[in-house]
């Protein structure tokens, strides 16, 4: 087998090949144009679109529509390729949903890997006071990366579960457009390739790249704003096929009040991405603009008279957090939805008030469009609006409370079960508890303008992050696991995994709270010994490379299992849900025949009743 | 050992529940108020942030002790037994149930929106008896007075409100003295403003609380809160050095 046969390699030449084309096109233009030839942020910026460019036609992401406008035939391929091994089908392009959620869900805890390293490192930094290791710029940069990095980790997990689980659930063959959620797929590629690069020359501002500092600083912004670019650009289009494919493929019988929960948190999570990322995509691209151009959208300029002709900071923050707090949604629902998947399914009994739990989902993604100035409550704009973000921002707790009570409506009179994937769902609830608690104190103003831009924040949102995606995903992990290879996880590493991180986290997130209330401003290279912090910060660096450690463990575990794990079965959870029926590893196609939704998803203990019925030939 | 009902409706579990949720909110809320130690205590505009934090936290203690009580006593209760191959308790949802829990957080939400909006206006005004103005650049401060003194430290009169005027002339930059309370941005291009009337003497310590580049970390000045006696003196000394002409004060 050649190397160059794998879209991966290809993919990546034409990385290299599309960075210097587009680098000679940027020196000759300018050249032409009698400029000075070598100017470094021009130059990467024309390599960068290029090299992206070039990835996608390499990988062959691209292939299939080319074709179409020369009106060939291009019949969709099923199974892997005939003359290759059959693993080298998830490093190239392929349509099949499953194969796509596979290479989704593992670039996706690939990244989650780096962005941790990078935690790491800084974490190391921070766990006494005095610059020991890490430079002030290097800090910045290994902390404003592992932001980025850890978003991209989560948004790709997001579409693993999604891509993956979606159509099995819901009984269709594939997405409704194959093509595309290849191609959405692998844009992340060279978009996270353009991340890393960028860490060789450095970039300050934190993820939130609030101008103008992100204006001044060194290419490594350029390389930033183009990578966040393009993956939402894979955002807009995998949530439009999920969109599509959820509305328009679901079986006879399947009400979207019939539908798996997850199928629901997953319509929210998709209306949210499809309808907010534009807003992040255009704010980087204005960035990159005025970088690039001189164009003065957000940096003030005066006239002589002293008088402001140039650009608004305030507007960039406005623009990046109309999506980036509904963004923080993406990152949650999904979670959220595998938790009241997974719930009923160790309980034994239906999911308590399925018709609430679907609907806070969509209003959480509602509600959570018109709170965005809650992260701007000290930026300096209007007095009033601090007052009516801080009222719509509370309203956000109530359909997040109908989720916890709900939960705890699920679990009561039931018979419970606790392996690995429960103990993560349980664990989820807890962790998603402290971070959700700790909301509202941040959105009463008087407490946010103390609170604001200090450790407090950081335990909230990463106890929000890591109850609404890290548990339920490690959880979703473990309890798709058998579906996926057939094979079952080692149980006993999967609770020694649990019982590290679980209270590893809850000394963490307390930990970073009490630094923040303490004095500890975030985002900090070093921190003033008097404020009395030292042995909070080096709790929570301890408790960080608990957390890590017991990461390693699953991924060892995730590995040696597909090998020699016990033989799983169809259905070792006696699930009620489609993806359940079906032969384990799921097969090729799907579902040998169409199915019928003949009854309600969570029935369990209600005797005699059916969820899905298979159609055979002639029943339609 | 306490023998525990088997049906899930059965009144004693409520009873159970309902008691160790009163002690665990108790527990609760006095060691999440000392592990969470509010800085700001020095000023006038601290107070109501320490009000509204406690307020906050016995709330969050509240709720935390509602749902934790209520999981962990049913993951022990109804835990699945050796040999019992029986399925959970049939039932779907309770209306009147859902109801209740999203009215009573709404009206949570308009009680703390009102609460909320009082100690906004508290935290955020005061009067203008003194005057700075403190103009943030990467990485360091200075501090303008009206009669045109200029100063590396901040020095204020205690228990005199104060109103500082703040703007950046670089990239945005937050003024932030933790014992104080609030903190607000300098963003370059406009001026913002800060109220405080500080309420101890003493040496404290201004730093930048948005991210603002290389040794953003460090950007640090010194405040002093000295007796009004002192503050004047302070005052003439600086003019004197400034050689500056005092037309008004
Ligand atoms: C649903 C899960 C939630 C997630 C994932 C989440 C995430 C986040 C993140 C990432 C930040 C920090 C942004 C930054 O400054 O860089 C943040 C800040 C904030 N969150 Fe949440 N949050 C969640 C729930 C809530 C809830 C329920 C509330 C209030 C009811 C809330 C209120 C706030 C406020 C007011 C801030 C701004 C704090 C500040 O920057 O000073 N959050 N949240
Ligand atoms: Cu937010
Ligand atoms: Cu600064």
């Amino acid at each position: 087998m050649r190397l160059t046969s794998l879209g991966l390699v290809r993919g990546l030449i034409g990385y290299a090949v599309g960075l210097l084309l587009g680098m000679a096109v940027v020196v000759v233009s300018r050249l032409l144009m009698g400029m000075s030839v070598w100017e470094a942020e021009a130059a990467w910026v024309g390599g960068i679109i290029f090299a992206v460019i070039g990835f996608l036609g390499g990988v062959g992401a691209l292939s299939d529509w080319l074709k179409w406008t020369r009106g060939a035939e291009t019949p969709l391929l099923h199974g892997p390729p005939a003359d290759k091994p059959a693993w080298t089908r998830y490093f190239g392009v392929d349509y099949n949903h499953k194969v796509i959620g596979i290479q989704y869900g593992v670039t996706g805890m690939f990244l989650l890997l780096i962005g941790g390293s990078f935690a790491l490192v800084f974490r190391a930094e921070l766990a006494d006071s005095g610059i020991s290791f890490l430079q002030p710029g290097t800090y910045n940069t290994f902390l404003s990366m592992h932001a980025w990095v850890a978003l991209a980790a989560i948004l790709l997990g997001v579409g693993g579960m999604a891509n993956y689980l979606v159509p099995l659930m819901i009984g269709a063959a594939d997405m409704a457009f194959p093509r595309l959620n290849a191609f959405a797929y692998w844009i992340n590629v060279p978009a996270i390739l353009t991340l890393l690069l960028s860490m060789l020359f450095g970039w300050d501002s934190g993820w939130t790249a609030y101008p103008p500092l992100s204006l001044r600083g060194p290419v490594g912004y350029q390389l930033v704003f183009l990578s966040i670019f393009s993956i939402g650009l894979s955002s807009i289009l995998g949530s439009l096929n999920i969109i599509v494919t959820m509305l328009m493929m679901r079986p006879k019988g399947m009400s979207l009040f019939r539908m798996p929960i997850f199928c629901w948190a997953i319509l929210a999570t998709s209306l949210i991405q499809l309808t907010a990322t534009q807003l992040i995509g255009q704010a980087f691209l204005m960035l990159s603009f005025e970088r690039t151009l001189g164009m003065p959208f957000f940096n003030p300029l005066y006239n002589a008279a002293g008088e402001n002709i140039g650009g608004q900071p305030l507007l960039f923050q406005h623009l990046f957090w109309f999506y980036s707090h509904p963004a923080v949604y993406v990152f949650v629902l999904p979670g959220l939805g595998i938790i009241s998947e997974l719930l009923p399914v160790f309980s034994r009994k239906p999911l308590f008030g399925y018709r609430w739990v679907a609907l806070s989902s969509l209003a959480i993604a509602l509600v959570g469009f018109l709170v965005w100035g809650h992260h701007m409550f000290t930026s300096g704009y209007g007095e009033y609006l601090r007052v009516v973000f801080m009222i719509s921002t509370l309203l956000v707790a109530v359909p997040t409370g109908v989720k916890f009570f709900s939960w705890l409506g699920t679990l009561w009179g039931g018979r419970l079960t606790f392996p690995t994937p429960m103990l993560f769902t349980l664990g989820a609830i807890s962790v998603f508890l402290i971070g959700g608690l700790s909301g509202p104190i941040l959105a009463t103003t008087a407490t946010d303008l103390f609170l604001h831009d200090t450790y407090f924040v950081v335990g909230h949102f990463h106890a929000t992050i890591f109850g609404g995606f890290v548990f339920p995903f490690f959880a979703a992990i473990y309890y798709w696991y058998p579906k996926i290879t057939g094979r079952m996880y080692d149980e006993t590493m999967g609770k020694l995994h649990f019982w590290l991180m679980t209270p590893g986290f809850w000394l963490m997130s307390l930990a970073q709270m009490t630094a923040g209330t303490m004095g500890m401003r975030r985002r900090i290279a070093d921190y003033d010994p008097a404020l009395g912090v030292e042995n909070v910060h080096l709790l929570v660096t301890i408790a960080g490379f608990v957390i890590a450690f017991s990461v390693l463990i699953m991924i060892y575990n995730l590995f040696t299992s597909a090998e020699i794990g016990a033989t799983a079965g169809n259905n070792p959870w006696r699930s009620r849900s489609p993806e359940w029926q079906i032969p384990s590893p799921a097969p090729e196609h799907s579902y040998a025949r169409p199915i019928a939704v003949v009854g309600e998803p969570y029935d369990y203990g209600l005797a005699g009743s059916k969820y899905i019925a298979s159609m055979g030939a002639g029943d339609d | 050992m306490l023998k525990l009902p088997q049906s899930s409706t059965d009144r004693k579990h409520f009873v159970i529940v309902g008691a160790l949720v009163l002690v665990v909110t108790i527990l609760l809320g006095f060691a999440l108020l000392a592990i969470l130690p509010v800085k700001a205590q020095s000023s006038v505009q601290a107070e109501p942030i320490r009000w509204l934090f406690q307020l906050h936290i016995w709330l969050i203690a509240f709720l935390f002790a509602l749902v934790s009580v209520f999981m962990f006593y049913a993951l022990f209760v109804f835990r699945r037994r050796k040999h019992d191959t029986s399925e959970g308790e049939h039932f779907e949802g309770n209306t009147v149930l859902e109801i209740l829990w999203t009215v009573v957080p709404l009206v949570l939400v308009v009680i703390f929106s009102f609460i909320g909006l009082q100690t906004l206006q508290q935290t955020t005004s005061g009067g203008d008896d003194i005057r700075v103005e403190a103009v943030g650049f990467q990485w360091a401060w200075t501090f303008n007075y009206p009669n045109g003194v200029t100063s590396a430290e901040m020095v204020l009169p205690v228990n005199k409100p104060a109103l500082i005027s703040l703007t950046s002339t670089d990239v945005i930059h937050s003024f932030w003295v933790a014992e104080w309370g609030p903190k607000q941005d300098l963003v370059p291009g406009m001026r913002t403003q800060l109220h405080v009337t500080p309420t101890e003497v003493g040496e404290y310590k201004l730093n930048c609380a948005e991210l603002c580049g290389l040794t953003h970390w460090n950007m640090v000045a010194t405040v002093r809160v000295v007796p009004e006696a002192e503050y004047t003196a302070w005052m003439e000394q600086k003019i004197a050095e400034q050689n500056i002409e005092v037309v008004s004060r």
